[in-house]
């Protein structure tokens, strides 16, 4: 899911905290920012921590001076052939190609498991708003090509497309049948999305609250952080990637529902405003003197599932008789594009 | 004259005036409406007063005018208020590809269609529902800004660390853009609580105080990087059609209410959060969709907050134009709302109208002169505006907000960063410690 759909789920779980409404209405905001802080926390820890510390094995580096498919290609072929040879798991960067202060080489790699071989394609020069300039997209005609020792597979349908600020990271697994696992951006949903890294957190924290303020808050900061960790952890197991979810006791993703892609907008926008409502339902529960009274379904209803049907019947009729083509996502891609383009 | 008719010359004019002032960079048309507030507190007990009728719709259209119009020095001139801020970067992508024109174009359809939600959806539905939640969420604004200003630090993810071996040296890299961010936001906090506790601005302009920071943190910033380094605007285009339809509408309607409902609804919530909320939380990957949901989040934002001064049973006072108002009128039930929801839907069809005149007439500007020399024309008018609204002391309070303002420019960190300036004191005074950080930087 989007980080905001996790930080909005976080501030909800808080919410259905009492402590957290009664802190709140004597002008705290602490378990309210607690909660949304921790439930995008898992995502920061990945993509502004760990990827910059995480080792490669093969940095495909291309020389902006002299852009050469070629070269990404052998190299892309010398790391397949070291995983195969040296039967380890081996960590291939891409890296992008700066071409000055706001330009950059766009470049896309391509398995042809049939062929067994690796494809690079030079694409149009792309500026940090990833808009071809024009004129530049046949500069490349050539699709460079190098043989692989052995198949790579793919799990998820994302091409790999390198252009602005940071290329991504591939790791490759030698399988039982010679094949090779390719993992998109092994660094994240790793020991970060984690529901024991949730619960450390929370232990921590909750013990640096106890020993400044006593039991109570701290056992209030312990469930706000854990639950809301949590809560991260559990949403992305609805999409395909999944998360490691008891680590360090588990070592490898467990994979996802496939329920949705992170970056598809209806599940992430009803996420949003379900959680906009269940606060505001707790909210109303903690308020004292309300001289409004409703029940849950009421809410519901008024809020949801009215909206909804409308927006949904209004949609149908603008869009009878026409093909809707979606793009199709993908867990890791939507992040890692995400976080690029996220101004 | 007939109320009917007083009511629709004064929208019309109100409309009319505020769809031209638009289009100066820098202006904002709460700087004319604070004049135009004062001028009539000084006619009230003379001879000649001027009625509620006549400045109600007025100011009604200079809002809804400007919150269509201020799309044009935006995107073509590059000169951005807060609210307008996120559609400049995708609008200056149509203009560079030759479509300024459309780009402005379907900015003011999502005006349009936000009039329409506003109106025929949010405004029966308002007077049943909004007392409601304001019940309920009335204790909890601290809170909610708070969060917001968290989900904003938070959600900035680093540019930098792209190249070379893991360790501290890429990760700090990496990190120069989120620390310039944080910086930004500090800086800008510290600038906020300075002008809203002992502003240097004369009192007699106190409508005004915060408009030369906006101006030096926004729009400044803007014109010097054109300034430094614009590259020429192709020759301009006119489309014959914006290739959007009903269902391009109601996803930026969709997207863009939420957001501009958000920030009309609570307070300090600008315009620019807004659009980042509604960003993020309808994940809308068309660019069209985009544009003219920050259309649509613009007009709400603008719009829905004067108008909810005005929900019966509600008496709830957003956004400048309506404090300003509030000094002159109180609103006393339904026909004040229907008045003001009237003169929305009468200004918004006017000032739709003059976009595609005004556009035209910007872009054959820009056409005839260097890109260069129209951002430096636009810098020396908004200087002149700071200058005539609050003199030198507003042009110095805008030269250290420009400062700040370059943070994000120079180290390619989040522009939004620089609303520190209303988030941060705000949301301290909100919960209540506000005056304990004003006393520890001896401000009281």
């Amino acid at each position: 899911m989007k980080g905001f759909s996790h930080f909005m789920s976080g501030v909800a779980v808080a919410s259905f905290g009492p402590w957290a409404i009664e802190a709140a209405q004597n002008g705290n905001p602490l378990f309210f920012v607690l909660g949304g802080a921790c439930g995008i926390l898992p995502d920061t820890l990945d993509f502004k921590f760990y990827r910059f510390f995480y080792e490669h094995d093969v940095y495909i580096t291309p020389d902006p001076k002299n852009p050469d498919p070629q070269y990404v290609a052998d190299e892309y072929a010398r790391a397949v052939a070291m995983a195969v040879d040296e039967k380890r798991y081996i960590r291939v960067k891409l890296v992008s190609i700066r071409l000055g202060a706001d330009f950059w080489q766009q470049y896309v790699v391509k398995i042809d498991n049939d062929k067994l071989e690796v494809q690079v394609q030079f694409g149009p020069v792309v500026n940090t708003g990833q808009v071809p300039v024009e004129g530049t997209e046949k500069r490349y005609p050539t699709v460079a090509r190098a043989k692989l020792k052995a198949k790579v597979i793919q799990t998820y349908d994302a091409g790999m497309k390198v252009d602005i600020f940071d290329g991504p990271t591939i790791g490759l697994k030698p399988m039982e049948n010679g094949d090779l696992d390719l993992e998109f951006l092994p660094w994240h949903r790793e020991w970060s999305h984690s529901l024991t890294v949730g619960a450390m957190l929370g232990v921590l924290v909750g013990a640096g609250v106890w020993l400044a303020s006593g039991w109570t808050p701290a056992w209030q900061s312990f469930v706000t952080i854990a639950a809301c960790y949590g809560v991260h952890v559990v949403e992305d197991q609805l999409g395909h990637m999944g998360s490691n979810i008891f680590y360090p006791i588990t070592k490898l993703r467990t994979p996802g529902l496939h329920w949705m892609h992170s970056g598809d907008g209806l599940p992430n926008f009803l996420t949003v405003w379900i959680c906009c409502l269940l606060i505001f339902w707790n909210l109303y529960r903690g308020q004292p003197a309300m001289t409004y009274h409703f029940g849950f379904i009421h809410l519901m209803m008024v809020g949801l599932v009215v909206p909804g049907l409308v927006f949904g019947a209004l949609r149908w009729l603008l869009n009878r008789g026409q093909k809707i083509q979606m793009a199709k996502g993908d867990d890791a891609d939507d992040e890692w594009n995400d976080s690029k383009a996220a101004g | 004259m007939s109320a009917f008719w007083l009511v629709l010359i004064s929208v019309t004019a109100g409309t009319l005036i505020s769809s031209v002032l638009a289009c100066l960079p820098g202006l904002h048309i709460y700087n004319v409406m604070g004049a135009l507030v004062l001028g009539i507190l000084a006619l009230e007990g003379t001879a000649h007063p001027i009625p509620p009728d006549v400045y109600l719709p007025a100011f009604t259209g200079m809002i809804v005018g400007w919150s269509m119009l201020n799309t044009i020095p935006a995107v073509l001139l590059g000169t951005p208020d807060e609210s307008a801020m996120f559609t400049v970067l995708p609008g200056q992508k149509y203009l560079m590809a030759g479509r300024g024109f459309e780009g402005t174009m379907i900015t003011a359809v999502g005006g349009l269609a936000g009039a329409f939600f506003l109106v025929c959806v949010m405004a029966p539905l308002a007077p049943r529902y909004l007392p409601v939640s304001q019940q309920v969420l009335k204790g909890h604004m601290h809170w909610v800004l708070w969060v917001i200003i968290t989900f904003m630090l938070m959600s900035e993810w680093p540019k930098g660390g792209n190249r070379g071996p893991a360790g501290w040296a890429k990760f700090y890299d990496a990190w120069k853009t989120l620390l310039a961010g944080l910086a930004t936001f500090v800086l800008a906090g510290l600038l906020g609580f300075i002008l809203l506790t002992r502003s240097p601005v004369n009192h007699e302009v106190a409508f005004q105080n915060i408009m030369p920071a906006f101006v030096g943190l926004f729009a400044i910033p803007w014109c010097l990087l054109n300034m430094i380094s614009a590259a020429d605007v192709p020759p301009q285009r006119s489309a014959k059609s914006l290739a959007i339809n009903g269902d391009v509408i109601l996803r930026s309607v969709w997207s863009g209410g939420l957001g501009g409902g958000i920030a009309a609804y609570f307070p300090v919530v600008t315009g620019g959060v807004g659009g980042m909320l509604a960003g993020h939380a309808t994940a809308q990957r068309d660019e069209r969709i985009f544009i003219m949901g920050q259309g649509v989040s613009k007009f709400i934002y603008y719009v829905g907050a004067f108008m909810l001064m005005f929900v019966p049973g509600l008496n709830l006072t957003r956004g400048g134009g309506a404090w300003m108002v509030k000094a002159l009128y109180t609103p006393m039930g339904a026909a004040d709302y229907y008045l003001v929801l009237g003169s929305i839907a009468v200004a918004a069809g006017l000032s739709y109208l003059m976009m595609e005149p005004l556009t035209k007439l910007t872009l054959r500007f820009i056409d005839r002169f260097n890109y260069r020399h129209v951002s430096t024309v636009a810098l020396g008018i908004i200087l002149a505006m700071v200058y005539a609204v609050t003199g030198w002391v507003g042009l110095f309070i805008a030269a250290v907000a420009t400062g700040i303002g370059l943070l994000p420019v120079l180290f390619g960190s989040r522009r939004l960063n620089c609303l520190g300036i209303l988030l941060l004191p705000i949301a301290c005074n909100m919960s209540g410690f506000g005056e304990t950080i004003t006393g520890w930087l001896g401000l009281t």
